[in-house]
């Protein structure tokens, strides 16, 4: 327990929470005039709140805040800005909040997205609520990231549904209630099973007679996650699974649903295109940039901390699960015809990456899942943030409604081709650096394990299927036209415009750090693998090594 | 190095550590001229001045020019690999193989120089500062580029830094990241006429077959990445000890693998079908990327792998890989010359030479490759064997230089000639063709209301449905539509619209109308008398006789032509002959080898042969068509690059006799002649006396088919004197002279033959676009479908069908709500006991 100032809990998760209330009561208290007259000032209250938290995880990625460790060569167990506060005593709940370099990457990225979010769709009507809603979505997730107690990771895990929710409902597209009702249930009923294996696994937990502290006065038990994961390191020291084999399994497979639905995983995956389709641009970009990777957290933080044995024993369906939604993902993505539900389809196509990386069971795959589930919250917001832009200027999502965009609005179709070139893993691109370790990881452990060498197909044929349906999108969308092919019927002959300054501005950051994180990727990859290195060599390796 | 150990020496030169140089300037600048073009766009000191950015970029590459020639002068001096600047980490991770610990793996980047390396890097540095000069006269002098120049440049210095980096990378990774950086930049750069549908295919087209290539390409990265414990770089890799532990199956697998990468980006059969479209790409393009630099990347690799097949521990493993490389080289360079014979499109013939010419370096360093691993070459007492490899490897990579610089030179005299005749036809046609046709509804209308005998003012009263005088998009649609002319959407209306509205209003009046529907019966009387044909101005049926009025190009063409065709004492003759001898040394040893050696001999007379009816057909005889009479000569950028790869490739006699023939790895100084003469004198014996007599008859066989054979062919069927009165400079006259004597006296009608079926499917390109695209769409695309409707249908479908039995199941659950407090406690007790025997059968 480190002493000093509360870096977490007020200023990441707090302030975003709590302003977002405020501005949104206050909102509600008002005359609908006064609403539209208040939109531009809430906005700027909402960007300076994303830039003040972007502000303090910045300077924690410089460690310059006091007392904190280095962020790639912490110990496993141990975290930066460890604070605990008593919550519900008699249960051992606390408001325990902590950051290590699985959960730091993520926290940054969030905090990044959401000034970059907000710039983005500068236009956004009713924009009095729509900010604050943003905010609020940034609070929960960061929430979910640095959350060190059970209790409170699963009220994050659920608050984050509420302002998607709203998003999409509100902002969204035609069939926006559907999608809306469609992503909030399913995902639910999936988080649903998931407290089911996490209320399990409290009740499962050796009981403690010396109570007080994280363990509840009246249980005997705690929903400490650091405490757990001792727990288990502890009866995996002595050879033993944790809480039973059976047992570990059960509730290995009761997380992982709720895991694998967020991720989305095929074939748990068909809530996603539909929210996504639906979804605002904001929250599109938001959805895809961090709420997925919350899935991908999550199985870090809890089954594979906790129940590695489990992890090794259903090594296989993870591989599997990963190759069906990296090649199935793919494959759908080559048949559509809808702009932003191929995005949305390629998303589930990269997370398989991530599954694949962590099947590998190796330091590599790892990090190159680690590295992933950043490369792809900076790279996907800006596919989103494309798709976006296409429709507000073009009125359709239909690839082919618009031809010629180079000539008509050379900005969109820039950033679009580099989007779509950083997405289908372009090297010297962030993309690329996740993509060939998962490659090099996944072949590695084939030969090292004698794995049939044809688990390579799904990887070698999805590569050339992301080039050809990006590029055949690309060729229908930026190439072909210009002079001779008229803006569409939907502009009403108006002039085709180009994207609005805000917009451009979000593009380029974006572009920037994709950039960056391509040729520089240790900034990020360094603490990533200093992490996937304590991990292994502090609990899974005695398990690779022992066998089942 | 074949067997670099950590003994050798390694030289510490100044010049390496600024080798990173050469390829940052050229990255760097790709943003500045982006940034630069897309501030000051159309400024007139940008666009006259800064050639739009073509001097910024020239300036660069003149830079890096510097710099490679300063680190190529510092390996002469020394001829040992200096591969240090490996202290760039780019990412470190982390892999577990067994104990307790994890091993840390590096990924870092440094430079490696060699003989491989040198010549590839004077190739891509020297050649792409001339094209760029060349590309500061094509592409702004070129109307149609106006104020997008600057993306052609920053473009074009992206692609220098992927070829000066992969050239200089001191591991296959980097050699790949490079890799896809120039493919990216090659599918820019196709696309850079982007309005053009067939340039959008063809830069997909091209990107999409390459990165086929490169998915086989990575796996065997992999491959190779795990066999060497985590290790790519070349220092570590073509250790001869790391080499010792490797299986040469896997081995041979993953190299094969790598090869089909190797396929992709160089365009050998059966990958090659995106070359030929890739010349939709503006011409220095075509040069620099598609003939003399990107598609050597593919050889380059090849050679790369040289180091493997000449290790000992290898010894006779590899030897099936090696005759796979020659075979597919063997196969490509016959089935490129034969498509090249029916080509009419000037860029084509030189786009399926390149094809053909590459595929003869394939089979080179097969050969080459199969003599390093099946001879016993290193040390002492296998001096023989040691220069048999060294001149079977030289030769390939000699081939690579001549055929660099002759197709880039080749390639810019025809965007010499192109831009010329373009400009010609634009000149000539000018004032008599200055308008678009006009729509065709505008001519059924007028030819509508002629017909029903109405005034335009009739007409117009009778479609402004709103009387305000003025007729908009939309009643003027609704009038098309009532006239049953055409039902157009609003888009379609557009040019209609702005065909008839002189003043530009949007809105149509009665003058207007009346005065454009005269013009469109006007110019529809006119059109049926002199119907104009789309003019094609790189076909070389409209040219013809230009070598009185282009004699620059004409030259240029003609050596480089000369040199492709393995004319005697020209540049590719010394690397052309090399490469068949060997084959065929291989082949009197290994009988599979006799197929690529025969069809490198073939493909000798047919290269004589199509090269030949290329230069005829464009610079000899009279000129076809009123256009090819008025073409003018071509400005100084174009004419520099053009001189002086001219005087570069008849030189090759130069470098040949300083020893360049038997540069090739592990060859030290010892080989290189001690003065020009001797080497003069020793190329020359092997050349036309070589004391084996096999080799003896085969040069000049070889010889007798590729000038004799192929050209004399050429002679007798195309090309002509020119017209009387046109000069052309003395040293075309005894070409000429030849051309008219043979066609006067043994001319014969190929009529017949350029009819066949063989024809048909030649210039069909023996069908293998066709049946590429039908998989496509037929199996990749049809299937893709199929998954989408899948996916929504029975996935989701099973989704949707769980969600409706839930909410008709609650409404039947609704019925439970009894409001009884009995029933609820029975059914809260046996929950509770389900529960508890749920958790109980967990637990127990």
């Amino acid at each position: 327990m480190s002493t000093g100032i509360d870096w977490i809990s007020l200023p990441l998760v707090g302030l975003p929470l709590i302003s977002s209330i405020v501005l949104l009561m206050f909102i509600g208290n008002v005359s609908n005039a006064a609403r539209e007259k208040l939109g531009p000032s809430i906005r700027m209250v909402s960007l300076i709140i994303s830039f003040i938290m972007l502000g303090v995880t910045t300077m924690m990625f410089f460690g310059q805040m006091d007392k904190m460790a280095d962020w790639s060569t912490m110990n496993f167990g141990s975290f930066n800005f460890e604070f605990s506060y008593v919550w519900i005593e008699s249960l051992g709940i606390r408001w325990s909040v902590g950051m290590d370099a699985l959960s730091f990457p993520m926290v940054w990225l969030t905090t990044f997205l959401l000034p970059i979010t907000i710039v983005a769709t500068w236009n956004e009507k009713n924009a009095s609520v729509y900010f604050p809603l943003i905010l609020m979505m940034g609070g929960a997730l960061i929430g979910v990231f640095v959350a060190l107690d059970l209790f409170m990771f699963y009220v994050f895990w659920e608050l984050t549904l509420i302002p998607m929710f709203f998003l999409i409902l509100k902002w969204g597209g035609k069939d926006r209630k559907y999608a809306s009702q469609k992503f909030f249930i399913y995902t639910f009923t999936a988080s649903v099973v998931m407290l089911l294996g996490l209320v399990t696994l409290y009740l499962m937990q050796p009981e403690q007679i010396v109570t007080g502290g994280k363990y509840g006065t009246m249980t005997g038990r705690t929903f400490d996650i650091p405490t757990l994961v001792s727990h288990s390191q502890a009866a995996n020291a002595n050879g033993m699974w944790f809480l039973g084999e059976s047992m570990q399994k059960v509730l290995f497979v009761m997380l992982m649903i709720g895991f694998l639905v967020k991720l989305p995983t095929v074939p748990f995956h068909t809530w996603l295109p539909d929210a996504h389709v639906q979804a605002p641009t904001g929250g599109s970009m938001l959805l895809a940039g961090v709420m997925l990777k919350m899935g991908a957290y999550g199985m870090f933080r809890l089954p594979l901390a906790m129940f590695p044995h489990a992890a090794e024993f259903f090594q296989f369906w993870l591989l599997a699960l990963g190759m069906v939604s990296l090649v199935w993902g793919a494959v759908v993505c080559l048949g559509q015809t809808n702009l932003k539900k191929m995005v949305a389809y390629s998303s589930v196509s990269h997370m398989g990456v991530i599954l694949i990386g962590i099947a590998t069971m190796q330091p590599l795959g790892w990090a190159a899942a680690l590295f992933m589930m950043f490369a792809h919250g900076i790279i996907s917001p800006m596919l989103f943030a494309v798709c976006g832009a296409f429709k507000h200027h073009y009125h359709s999502m239909e690839i082919g409604a618009m031809r010629g965009m180079a000539k008509h609005s050379p900005w969109l179709a820039t950033s679009m081709m580099f989007g779509w070139m950083a997405s289908l893993g372009l090297p010297l691109l962030a993309g690329f650096v996740a993509e060939l370790m998962m490659f090099l990881a996944l072949w590695h452990f084939l030969a090292a394990e004698n794995w049939s060498v044809f688990w390579m197909v799904g990887p070698a044929f999805v590569l050339a299927i992301t080039a050809a349906y990006y590029l055949w999108s690309m060729q229908r969308t930026i190439f072909e036209g210009g002079d001779d092919t008229q803006p569409p019927a939907s502009l009403h002959g108006a002039p085709v415009p180009d994207i609005a300054d805000s917009e451009k501005i979000a593009m380029v950051i974006m572009a920037a750090f994709t950039i960056l994180f391509g040729i520089m990727p240790w900034i990020a990859l360094d603490m990533m693998n200093g992490w996937t290195v304590a991990f292994f060599e502090q609990l899974l390796i005695p398990i690779l090594n022992g066998g089942v | 190095m074949g067997s670099t150990s950590s003994s050798e020496v390694i030289i510490h030169s100044s010049a390496v550590e600024y080798a990173p140089l050469i390829l940052i300037l050229p990255m760097l600048a790709f943003p500045v001229i982006l940034f630069l073009g897309k501030i000051f766009n159309g400024n007139p000191f940008w666009k006259n001045s800064v050639k739009e950015g073509g001097l910024i970029a020239l300036v660069i590459m003149g830079a890096s020019l510097l710099l490679s020639l300063w680190l190529i002068k510092d390996f002469i001096g020394s001829f040992d690999s200096m591969d240090e600047f490996t202290d760039w980490t780019w990412f470190t991770s982390s892999m577990w193989n067994s104990g307790n610990e994890t091993d840390t793996v590096v990924f870092g980047f440094g430079v490696h120089v060699d003989h491989i390396t040198v010549v590839l890097l004077f190739v891509a540095s020297f050649l792409c500062l001339l094209i760029n000069s060349f590309a500061i006269g094509y592409m702004n002098t070129d109307p149609i580029n106006d104020n997008r120049n600057h993306r052609f440049y920053a473009e074009f210095v992206l692609f220098c830094s992927g070829m000066l980096g992969m050239v200089l990378a001191d591991s296959f990774l980097w050699l790949f990241i490079f890799w896809e950086l120039m493919g990216l930049c090659s599918y820019l750069l196709i696309g850079f006429y982007y309005e053009r549908p067939s340039a959008a295919y063809a830069a997909k087209k091209a990107f999409l077959t390459t990165r086929v290539g490169d998915v086989f390409l990575m796996v065997g990265l992999a491959m190779l990445w795990t066999l060497f414990d985590g290790h790519l770089d070349y220092a570590y890799v073509f250790n001869d000890d790391n080499i010792a532990k490797v299986d040469p199956a896997s081995l041979a697998w993953a190299l094969g693998l790598m090869f089909i990468g190797a396929v992709g980006k160089s365009a050998q059969f059966p990958l090659h079908v995106w070359l030929p479209d890739a010349m939709e790409g503006p011409t220095p393009v075509s040069a620099l990327i598609h003939a003399a630099t990107m598609v050597n990347a593919g050889l380059y690799l090849v050679a790369r792998m040289f180091p493997f097949f000449g290790s000992e521990h290898m010894f006779g493993q590899l030897d099936d890989l090696a005759f796979i490389i020659a075979a597919i080289g063997g196969t490509t360079a016959v089935m490129a010359a034969a498509i090249a014979f029916v080509q009419t499109d000037l860029k084509k013939v030189l786009a399926y030479s390149t094809m053909s010419q590459l595929a003869y370096i394939f089979t080179g360093l097969g050969a080459a490759l199969y003599l390093a691993n099946t001879l016993h070459w290193h040390g002492a007492g296998h001096e023989v064997e040691h220069g048999i490899v060294v001149v079977a490897f030289g030769a390939a990579l000699f081939h690579l230089f001549n055929h660099a610089m002759a197709k880039g030179m080749l390639f810019m005299a025809s965007g010499a000639v192109i831009h010329e005749v373009h400009h010609a036809h634009h000149h000539l046609h000018h004032d008599d063709h200055h308008h678009e046709p006009s729509p065709k509804e505008l001519v059924m209308l007028a030819t509508y209301l002629k017909e029903k005998d109405q005034s335009a003012f009739e007409f117009f009263t009778s479609i402004d449905l709103d009387g305000s005088g003025e007729i908009d998009t939309y009643e003027f649609k609704e009038a098309l539509k009532s006239a049953e002319i055409a039902d157009l959407p609003p888009w379609e209306m557009e040019p209609l619209m702005n065909a008839i509205d002189l003043d530009g209003n949007g809105k149509i009046n009665v003058p207007e109308l009346d005065l454009t529907l005269t013009r469109v019966l006007l110019e529809e009387a006119h059109d049926h008398d002199d119907h104009h044909e789309e003019f094609d101005a790189q076909s070389m049926d409209n040219m013809g006789g230009l070598a009185s009025k282009m004699p620059i190009t004409a030259t240029a063409m003609l050596v480089g032509s000369l040199s492709i065709m393995g004319f005697p004492l020209i540049g590719g003759f010394w690397s052309k002959e090399g490469i068949i001898a060997n084959t065929w040394r291989v082949a009197l040893d290994d009988p599979r080898f006799m197929y690529p050696a025969l069809c490198v001999l073939l493909g000798a007379g047919m290269t004589g042969f199509y090269m030949s009816r290329m230069w005829l057909k464009t610079f000899a005889g009279s000129p076809k068509g009123e256009v090819a009479a008025h073409v003018g000569p071509t400005n100084t950028w174009i004419k520099t690059p053009l001189f002086i790869l001219t005087f570069i490739t008849l030189s090759g006699i130069i470098l040949a006799s300083m020893g360049f023939t038997h540069w090739a790895p592990e060859s030290k100084g010892e080989l290189l002649h001690d003065s020009l003469l001797d080497g003069f004198l020793y190329e020359m014996e092997h050349a036309f006396a070589n004391h084996d007599s096999f080799f003896f008859i085969l040069s000049y066989v070889a010889l007798f088919f590729g000038a004799i054979v192929g050209p004399g062919l050429a002679l007798s069927l195309y090309g002509g004197k020119l017209d009387d009165g046109e000069t052309a400079k003395p040293w075309f006259t005894p070409v000429l002279a030849l051309n008219a004597a043979i066609k006067g006296r043994y001319h014969w009608d190929n009529s017949a033959l350029s009819e066949s079926t063989l024809a048909t499917a030649l210039s069909n390109r023996l069908y293998f676009d066709h049946y590429y695209d039908m998989a496509m769409l037929k199996i990749v695309a049809a299937f893709s479908f199929k998954a989408a409707e899948a996916d929504s249908g029975v996935i989701d479908g099973t989704i949707k069908t769980i969600e409706r039995t839930s909410q008709q199941l609650s409404t039947k659950l609704r019925a439970l709500t009894t409001g009884s407090a009995r029933d609820y406690i029975l059914m809260a007790a046996i929950g509770t006991l389900v529960l508890f025997g749920l958790i109980w059968g967990v637990v127990a």
